[in-house]
């Protein structure tokens, strides 16, 4: 893989990176019009659901929580893709950083937002969802702040607003670029967005400093959403949920499944825009070494939570590790450790294989291999209750 | 060995239950009284098939040694009233909390749906409305109209049929009298044959169910996970 | 008594007339104007009633409150209020159910709002069975009905049959009475928990009429044989109230039990000792006990026995009939001996699975009480309470067969009796059927009238439980309005008379019990209180221990054993008794005491032969029997005895209402038409079967609790 960056010119940065925002291909249109049909669907889904009852999601007792809140973890892990990736790269002031951070930090704002409906989603009643937001109503009763889900409504709606700032700061220099060249209604938008940046010094610093700033705080706001996730299954006293590893796993499994996700958007935004001199194989490179390191960390993990569990022989937490290692989840847990593990290991671990297309596939991987983890840390557990 | 029960709280009463498993046969009147008491929604094949049932209480059937020594146990598992029931710091509404007497109560409007409690709850005695519950004309007319009808997306569990409890309560109140010990039958208690449960106050030492609680036969389902149930179970004795 | 059930009873009937009793200060001063049934209160209202469900007979009390039921009239819709039954208990008072009700007894008010209950008289329409009706009006219904049995009168009178339940009280006095005069035979029944052989053997031994009560609650060893008085036999509730005391209810003392049966029933269970009979081995085990005693001298009466008797048991090859019943020998010494040294021994002997020879298994207990001198005695075996009617006895199918008019009042022939009895294709043939069936059921779907009686929550009632500790006729007056264009039967035959030109007085609940009233009560007194219950005489009935035949016999099974190894033993459930309550969702949503299963009824099946033949819990299994097969899924019963499989009786209804017709199988319709010599009941533990895996699941066998701790649900143990 190359290792020594390009030279570009600054007229063809602009007109590359530009490009997409002015007209749009057959292709996006059709790509958008597909999304749009599924979201329709989702919506309409959603209200089929409303009108009839939870009961349609196919949950049942004892499992009350099933694949929306798989999502919903699923969805705030890749979250993790990019304000930590990118604060982390940018508190280490990691140089080629730069062309990945601003896909990492949109993948997050997205990530939470689509993660964030599941809750919702997920709720038997969810018209009255805003009960859960800590305002005294009309009979000044307040919600229970000893719940974990309030902690995470607290901490997921932080970390949304946090990392939009996070995304939007660095956004303004560029979109004042944008404006000083744009007609029309596009001049106005972009000129309003920039807030009045000229470009001076001072500006610079002063955004610079605020983006070390926001680095340091976004990290530890992402750490504490999923350490915060992971509560709401680790304060429960349910079998093999109850477990103090929870917090830095699910952070780890984050990183991990947002890494994967930042890898497989910037090789489809690289092959469809033609960004293949800007995401180069030095940045694939190095996003595929960082996704081999968390996938050791996630080995290192999970191998903490299960050997744990096995050692300690206790029953109850037997049940559950056996129902998942040999019972009837396992072709799902052999997966998921297939997908999380072995892909990277192998395709990132032996240079001689590791490539852009390697590191997408093992993104994929990692993909699916995270959303299974989350399922086999939720159901399980629930499937075997303590009593018959 | 007794368990410690007499942790007597200022208010009035404390209720708590007994269960002789001595005494119960597993026929599951108790079972059936709740139904007719508190208006359960009805399943039905389909949804009985997806795990969907509600019995507020039920019969746990265990199998002890081999055949021909084989022993059945049956034991009726009902919300066991958590003095530190694990069911309610997770809710995030105050939809199950504690009352003044000690119970877990469960309101219907205020619930949302998240169904953690159910996650929480070791006894899995929880149960969760995944549809709106209907009666062909005229079941309906059977409803008790002092227990109100759970609507699709809200939680519901055994209530230790608080609108009996309420019901004592004014009534003693009105007739300006103390609540007479076993004045107050939740319906499973009032039906049971072989009078296996016994409901009173745990904060009067001198109630049946209080002395039942510290005999030497009492213990607590799940007792090691601290929840600090207040019914209690009284093992066969041999 | 506890208050609240004392004010219950207090507040109840007719309170203005009681108003002096009135018990609750929030009660109101109901005028004396309106009748009971035109009260619509606000206020829940406590009124006595019996339980229809079995011929236990429990005495209940009865909320009722106000309800909305929307009615149809000119095509609009209208909503009225009307007093609503919302919930059934126990009637403290009576000294049967003493304050309880079993489940059935709380489901009974789903049968009275039941969305296909009949809404008044139906003709036939279509086919026989065909379950086609059509609306008539009652004296349309009577004339044609009066007509037909006009004509079977002269003709054969022997013909005419009418089935009805085990339940001595005013309805089968006005249904004998009804019966003479027509010049026909006395009404029989066909409900499998008559309790004939009990009733046969207790008089055979005894001399006794009717079921002897076992005084459980004062006894301090018992062994049962054959009674499964925790579950369905005889008087579930009264048994298990007695139960309780005898367990934990007298301080110090904890009664011990020992079961001996071949299923694990709800009493086998609950005892310290359970032994696993051979199916039909009962006579044999209690001989062996009965040795026991004697060896041990352990035997307070012998003497009481009958010599040929004595005899017998000293004379039988102990090795030899212990090895009959398939039980260790060590265990039974035990057993024999502890019997033998308790204060208060006591045998209780049924025949919950009726056998070829449950009468000789009976008899057999007997006289094991006569060892121990048990007779009459605190602890011991009482003679039963007098009838004050005829008992119905079981109808053979033969008299079905050959029956031209043929009544129903809730029997259900084709149902009950095995397919191969030929009882259903009777039912096509017969010249005139009529039902009083509050629903159209596996038979009434053949009747060519149906005369809905009202349901038990509506009528007026005077019932003699089939056990209780003294005298007692259960009464109930009505305290609804009748929901839809209904009559008791007693009225219907009444109103059949004088079109048939019959002479027959009505004969109410009132008219049957004033002449048994004590001099110091009147009706209102009785109906207030909800039962008439008399002191026990000073001198009970007579015992005449009678000179039998020794028999020890086993039963025989129907069924060639090489092609059919295995015993098949249908039992009475909790759930649907004989399966009458097969069409109530409560009941059918009532989790299997021991499979768990809803909704459906499992094959229990012993874990050996269940790896014999690959079967595991769900999987559905076909059952062959010489007079026919049935498919079920299959439980793998751990406490089941290898070789014989059991299932509950209640499912596999043609008909029955929505929530019970078509659903399952019938586990009486594979049996052999086998009878019990002495009485004529079915004997439904008397057929073998063999047992074959099934490919396919037409459906999953729907568990509310799969998860055993002993077999992983998910797959993982
Ligand atoms: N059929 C019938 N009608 C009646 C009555 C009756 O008994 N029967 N009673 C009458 C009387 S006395 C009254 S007071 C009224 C009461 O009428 P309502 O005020 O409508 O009372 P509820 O039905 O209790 O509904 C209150 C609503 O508040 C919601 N709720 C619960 N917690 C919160 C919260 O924190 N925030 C918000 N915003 N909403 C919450 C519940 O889900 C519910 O939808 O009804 C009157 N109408
Ligand atoms: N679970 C639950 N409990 C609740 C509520 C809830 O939403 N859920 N809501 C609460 C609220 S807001 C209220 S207001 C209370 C209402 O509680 P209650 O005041 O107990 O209201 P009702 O049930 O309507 O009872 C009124 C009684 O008065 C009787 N009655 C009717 N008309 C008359 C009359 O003219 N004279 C007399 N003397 N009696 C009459 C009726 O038969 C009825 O028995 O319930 C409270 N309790
Ligand atoms: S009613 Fe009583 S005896 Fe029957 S199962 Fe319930 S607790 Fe046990
Ligand atoms: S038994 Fe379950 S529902 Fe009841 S209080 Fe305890 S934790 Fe809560
Ligand atoms: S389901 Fe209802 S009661 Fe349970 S935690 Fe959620 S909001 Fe609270
Ligand atoms: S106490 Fe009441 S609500 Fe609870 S199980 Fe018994 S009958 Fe049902
Ligand atoms: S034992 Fe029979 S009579 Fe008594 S309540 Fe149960 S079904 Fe009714």
């Amino acid at each position: 893989m190359a290792a020594t960056p390009e030279i570009i010119p600054y007229s063809e940065v602009r007109h590359d990176l530009w490009r997409p925002l002015y007209g749009a291909s057959p292709l996006y249109l059709t790509v958008v019009f597909c999304l749009l049909a599924v979201a329709l669907w989702g919506m309409f889904c959603w209200g089929y659901q409303l009108h009839e009852g939870i009961g349609v999601a196919g949950i049942r007792r004892p499992v009350f929580w099933g694949f929306y809140l798989v999502d919903f973890v699923f969805w705030i892990g890749i979250s993790h893709a990019g304000t930590l990736i990118s604060a982390i790269l940018r508190l280490t002031d990691a140089q080629w950083r730069k062309p990945v951070t601003r896909a990492a930090e949109a993948i997050t704002v997205f990530a939470l937002m689509i993660g964030g409906m599941f809750p919702i989603i997920h709720l038997g009643r969810a018209w009255i969802f805003y009960w859960l937001i800590p305002y005294p109503n009309s009979r000044l009763l307040w919600p229970n702040f000893r719940s974990p889900l309030l902690w995470d409504l607290t901490a997921i709606s932080t970390y949304l607003m946090g990392s939009t700032i996070y995304l939007f700061l660095p956004l303004i220099p560029d979109v004042a670029q944008l404006g000083q060249h744009a007609t029309g209604w596009r001049r106005k938008l972009y000129r309003t967005l920039s807030l009045g940046w000229t470009g001076s010094d001072r500006e610079w610093d002063a955004l610079e400093r605020a983006m070390k700033l926001m680095a340091a705080i976004i990290l530890a706001v992402a750490v504490s959403v999923h350490t915060v996730v992971s509560w709401d299954f680790s304060m429960a006293i349910a079998p093999m949920w109850h477990s103090t590893i929870f917090g830095p796993y699910f952070v780890v499994g984050a990183i991990f499944s947002g890494i994967a996700a930042l890898l497989v958007v910037m090789s489809i935004i690289r092959k469809t825009l033609h960004f293949e001199r800007y995401l180069t194989p030095h940045h694939f490179n190095n996003l595929a070494k960082l996704l081999l390191l968390m996938s050791l960390l996630w080995v290192y993990f999970s191998v903490a939570e299960n050997l744990t569990v096995w050692y300690g022989n206790e029953p109850k937490e037997m049940q559950v590790f056996g129902a998942r290692s040999r019972g009837n989840f396992a072709p799902y847990f052999w997966v998921m450790v297939f997908c999380n593990f072995v892909v990277p290991f192998i395709l990132l671990g032996i240079r001689r294989l590791r490539s852009i297309r390697t590191a997408t596939i093992a993104g994929v991987a990692v993909l699916i291999g995270m959303w299974l983890e989350r399922f086999i840390i939720i159901v399980p557990t629930l499937a075997r209750s303590r009593l018959p | 060995m007794g368990v410690q029960v007499s942790e007597q709280t200022k208010t009035e009463h404390r209720w708590g239950m007994a269960i002789d498993l001595d005494r119960c046969t597993g026929c599951q009147a108790c079972v059936a009284a709740c139904h007719a008491e508190n208006n359960l929604p009805l399943s039905d094949p389909q949804s009985a098939a997806k795990g969907r049932a509600v019995h507020w209480i039920r019969v746990d059937r265990y199998y002890e040694g081999e055949f021909p020594n084989i022993r059945v146990k049956y034991m009726p598992v009902l919300c066991q009233q958590c003095d530190e029931a694990p069911c309610e710091p997770v809710c995030p509404v105050y939809a199950t909390y504690k009352n003044a007497e000690g119970l877990n109560v469960q309101v219907y409007n205020r619930c949302v749906g998240t169904r953690y409690c159910g996650n929480n709850c070791p006894y899995s005695v929880r149960f969760f409305n995944w549809f709106d519950p209907a009666w062909p004309a005229p079941l309906e007319l059977q409803h008790n109209p002092d227990v109100s009808i759970r609507m699709s997306g809200v939680m519901e569990k055994c209530t230790f049929c608080i609108q009996r409890i309420q019901r004592a309560e004014a009534d003693a109140k009105s007739e300006k009298r103390p609540l007479a010990d076993g004045e107050i039958q939740p319906a499973c208690v009032q039906s049971c044959p072989a009078e296996a449960m016994v409901f009173g106050d745990l904060n009067d030492r001198d109630s049946k169910v209080s002395r039942l609680a510290e005999s030497g036969r009492a213990t607590r389902l799940l007792e090691e996970l601290g929840t600090k149930p207040k019914v209690f179970y009284l093992q066969k004795a041999e | 008594m506890e208050r609240r059930n004392f004010f219950k009873i207090l507040s109840t009937v007719s309170a203005g007339i009681a108003a002096g009793s009135c018990g609750r200060k929030s009660d109101v001063l109901i005028p004396m104007l309106v009748s009971d049934r035109e009260i619509v209160p606000g206020h829940e209202q406590w009124h006595p009633a019996v339980c229809g469900e079995c011929a236990a007979a429990c005495g209940t009390i009865v909320r009722i409150m106000e309800g909305e039921r929307v009615i149809e009239q000119g095509g609009q819709k209208f909503r009225q209020r009307i007093a609503c039954v919302k919930k059934i208990e126990g009637n403290p008072l009576d000294p049967v159910s003493g304050g309880r009700v079993c489940a059935r007894g709380q489901a009974a008010v789903q049968s009275l709002y039941h969305p296909d209950r009949l809404h008044g008289p139906l003709r036939r329409k279509g086919a026989r069975g065909s379950g086609e009706f059509t609306p008539v009006s009652w004296d349309e219904a009577l004339a044609a009905i009066a007509e037909g049995l006009g004509k079977a009168k002269t003709s054969d009178p022997d013909k005419i049959v009418f089935l009805t339940g085990p339940r001595p009280g005013a309805r089968a006095v006005a249904i004998q009475k009804f019966l003479a005069a027509l010049g026909a035979p006395a009404a029989l029944t066909c409900s499998l928990g008559s309790l004939a052989v009990e009733r046969k053997a207790a008089e055979s031994v005894f001399g006794w009429k009717g079921i002897p009560v076992y005084d459980l609650a004062r006894a301090r060893y018992v062994l049962s044989v054959g009674a499964d008085f925790l579950g369905s036999w005889a008087s579930p509730v009264y048994y298990a109230r007695q139960y309780g005391e005898f367990r934990q209810g007298r301080p110090g003392v904890r009664g011990r039990l020992a079961q001996a049966e071949s299923r694990m029933s709800l009493t086998a269970s609950s005892a310290d000792e359970w032994f696993a009979l051979r199916p039909g081995s009962e006579p044999a085990f209690t001989l062996a006990v009965a040795r026991l005693l004697l060896d041990d001298k352990l035997a307070r009466n012998p003497e009481q026995l009958p010599a040929p008797i004595l005899e017998s048991i000293r004379a039988a090859d102990l090795n030899a009939v212990i090895l009959r019943c398939g039980v260790d020998e060590g265990r039974t010494r035990r057993l024999a001996r502890e019997l033998g040294e308790s204060e208060a021994p006591l045998v209780i002997g049924g025949a919950s699975i009726v056998q070829t020879n449950s009468l000789q298994a009976i008899q057999a207990t007997h006289y094991l009480n006569l060892l121990l001198g048990n007779i009459g005695k605190k602890g011991g075996i009482l003679a039963p309470s007098p009838e004050f009617s005829a008992i119905p006895e079981n109808a053979g199918a033969a008299a079905i067969r050959s029956a031209r008019v043929l009544f129903l009042d809730r029997q259900n022939p084709a149902y009950t009796f095995p397919f191969a009895a030929g009882v259903t294709k009777a039912l096509s043939d017969i010249e005139l059927i009529i039902s009083f069936g509050g629903f159209i059921d596996d038979s009434t779907a053949y009747a060519d009238w149906i005369l809905p009686d009202h349901h038990p929550l509506e009528s007026a009632a005077a019932v003699v439980p089939a056990v209780s500790s003294r005298p007692a006729i259960t009464v109930a007056v009505p305290f609804v309005h009748p929901l839809y264009d209904t009559r008791p039967i007693e009225q219907t035959l009444s109103d059949i008379a004088p079109k048939a030109n019959l002479g027959l007085e009505l004969v109410t609940p009132k008219a049957y019990a004033e002449p048994l009233l004590p001099g110091d009560r009147t009706w209102d007194d009785v109906t207030r209180q909800g039962g008439l219950w008399m002191e026990n005489p000073e001198n009970p009935p007579a015992t005449k221990v009678a000179g039998l035949k020794p028999e020890w016999p086993d039963a025989v099974f129907s069924g060639d054993a090489p092609r059919f190894p295995l015993l098949f033993q249908p039992y009475l459930s909790l759930q649907y008794h004989d399966g009458s309550g097969a069409n109530l969702p409560w009941m059918q949503e009532l989790p299997d005491p021991a499979s768990s299963a809803m909704w459906d009824l499992p094959v229990e099946i012993d874990p050996q032969t269940a790896i014999r033949l690959r079967v595991a819990t769900g999987d559905w299994v076909r059952l062959e029997s010489p007079a026919g097969s049935l498919e079920a899924p299959a439980y793998v019963h751990p406490a089941a005895l290898p070789g014989v499989v059991s299932m509950a009786i209640g499912e596999g209804h043609t008909r029955y209402g929505r929530y019970a017709s078509g659903r399952g199988a019938n586990p009486l319709s594979i049996l052999a038409p086998v009878f019990e010599d002495s009485t004529g009941a079915l004997a439904f533990g008397a057929t073998r079967v063999q047992l074959a895996r099934l490919e396919q699941k037409p459906r999953e066998l729907i568990q509310f609790s799969p998860q055993d701790r002993e077999q992983g649900p998910w797959g993982y143990r």
